[in-house]
């Protein structure tokens, strides 16, 4: 399960494929007991886990997973209290303008959709 | 009432306030909001325990409440708080190397063992705390990281004195502000690295550690190893991790992590409101002086009758906890509690206190601390950030 994970997050990564996500969502990676540890001798070394959560269909859901988890989790997004359409904006504005997130201003529209739809006022 | 019933309460009540301090009390995940209930997702990070999770990558970890009934939080329980996804996971102690340059007369660089060995160790406890620690109580809410009360540990820590090892490379007199970097990447080039300033007096005034060491062990990964920087009784994030670059500045640092992030209105409470933000921001500092419960949690039920022992935790920012008072009263009347070990000023302060609930019914309890430089906590804060909580907390139980 780990290695498919990892997998599936390379593969976001690379190519902002988003399809399998959901179905790997289910189970967190989880590394190995022997990865968990430090080594003993001058390398110390971790494998992160991932824990993606389960994301709901929506619109524009692809844009979302291209754009944002490029550098960041979902649960950045699904931690969050749902919030009005015009501080998801201002939320993704600050991902262009402060962190310098390559989304054009019409994919901005798509993700806040998305945004909106999953963790809007009235959001699923 | 029983736990449906709780819920529905809260459901009912669709009020910020009731669900924020639940949440705070590590009942239910950050998700929750306005009556929502969810588990809190455990996860299981390498060297650590299972931990609350708020996200996973890069990782943030909230120390469940459990951990906060000792005096120094065990390292695999210590909270977890990284700010760019390119975590270090491979650290060399044969290539890794702390850089000292910039406007020093003699740029050094140390290896791990030089900086355990060529110079004198100092050891504080001292409390680290998220500047958006309990930020998920902040009424309205704010985006940002949505922790509960978990965002801060105490810990022993030792290492050698950031102002022996800024001397041994000899501070020139222009210099004003000395800036720092960790072993974390970022993503996309765009993102700006990681990176925070002290002011020169502050980075030499005797306080900062190079820490190596918390609680007797190396640092775990995910805590910084292999050095940490310790600014004892101010916000971790001048607590920079995995420790790599020192430079000595005579300018201002210029970065989003000093000019535009980690701000909070430039007055004593850290307050402004949503219709009237603050025109004027400084970079957060010291931490503000704060108490909570670590038990009970918000709707446990306790026995009417039988004695509980009220027990949680007391910080400031340096000059230490002169008293902690516990009121079950919904705040009509308050009792000194008994405070725990002293440690130093710059660690938190446990504190105890018995009570019995006089009978059946719901009691509204509080806490509330004063610090030894005369401060006192308030009953409402708010900044657009979510940070510095200074606010008096309170937890509803139900005795039967």
């Amino acid at each position: 399960m780990r290695t498919r994970a990892l997998f599936v997050a390379k593969l976001l990564i690379v190519f902002g494929v988003a399809m399998t996500v959901a179905a790997a969502a289910q189970q967190p990676s989880r590394p190995s007991a022997k990865a968990s540890m430090a080594a003993k001798g001058p390398v110390h070394e971790i494998e992160l886990p991932q824990y993606p959560p389960d994301l709901p269909d929506g619109p524009n859901k692809a844009a979302f997973d291209q754009k944002c988890l490029l550098c960041h989790s979902a649960r950045y997004v699904t931690m969050q209290p749902r919030f009005p359409k015009a501080a998801w904006e201002k939320t993704v504005k600050k991902m262009v303008d402060a962190y310098g997130a390559p989304i054009s201003p019409a994919e901005q529209q798509q993700v806040v959709e998305y945004l909106v739809a999953i963790r809007g006022p009235e959001g699923k | 009432m029983d736990r449906r019933d709780f819920n529905r309460m809260l459901a009912l009540s669709g009020g910020f306030a009731v669900a924020s301090q639940i949440i705070g009390n590590g009942n239910i995940l950050p998700e929750a909001w306005a009556g929502e209930t969810v588990a809190p997702i455990m996860a299981r990070f390498p060297q650590k325990t299972d931990m609350i999770l708020l996200t996973d990558r890069p990782p943030q970890l909230e120390t469940p409440l459990k951990y906060f009934e000792t005096d120094l939080t065990p390292n695999d329980a210590f909270f977890v708080r990284w700010h760019l996804s390119g975590v270090p996971t491979s650290i060399d102690t044969r290539t890794y190397r702390l850089e000292i340059g910039g406007a020093v007369k003699k740029p050094l660089s140390f290896t791990l063992r030089e900086l355990q060995t060529k110079f004198s160790s100092a050891t504080t406890v001292a409390l680290c705390q998220c500047a958006g620690n309990a930020r998920s109580l902040f009424v309205p809410r704010v985006a940002g990281g949505q922790w509960g009360f978990g965002a801060m540990s105490n810990a022993r820590w030792k290492g050698a004195r950031l102002k022996d090892v800024l001397n041994a490379a000899g501070v020139q007199t222009s210099a004003i502000q000395v800036g720092f970097k960790g072993l974390d990447t970022a993503p996309i080039p765009q993102l700006p690295v990681y990176q925070k300033s002290l002011s020169i007096e502050r980075a030499l005034d005797g306080d900062a550690i190079l820490a190596y060491e918390m609680n007797g062990s190396p640092l775990p990964m995910l805590n910084g190893f292999p050095v940490r920087l310790v600014v004892p009784g101010w916000y971790a994030t001048y607590w920079v991790k995995a420790l790599s670059t020192i430079t000595v500045l005579d300018q201002p640092l210029k970065t989003f992590w000093m000019d535009t992030a980690y701000r909070v209105p430039d007055n004593a409470g850290a307050e402004e409101t949503p219709q009237s933000l603050a025109t004027k921001t400084v970079p957060i500092t010291s931490m503000s002086l704060h108490s909570i419960f670590v038990r009970p949690t918000a709707g446990e039920q306790l026995r009417a009758g039988q004695p509980y022992s009220l027990q949680g935790v007391a910080n400031d920012g340096g000059s230490g906890i002169r008293k902690v008072e516990v009121s079950t009263d919904d705040g009509k009347t308050w009792s000194d509690a008994r405070l725990g070990n002293d440690l130093g000023k710059l660690s938190w302060r446990l504190w105890r206190m018995d009570w019995t609930p006089p009978g059946k019914g719901t009691f509204k309890l509080m806490v509330k601390a004063v610090s030894n430089d005369g401060a006192e906590q308030v009953t409402a804060q708010w900044n657009r950030s979510g940070y510095q909580r200074d606010v008096i907390e309170s937890v509803e139980v139900v005795a039967i």
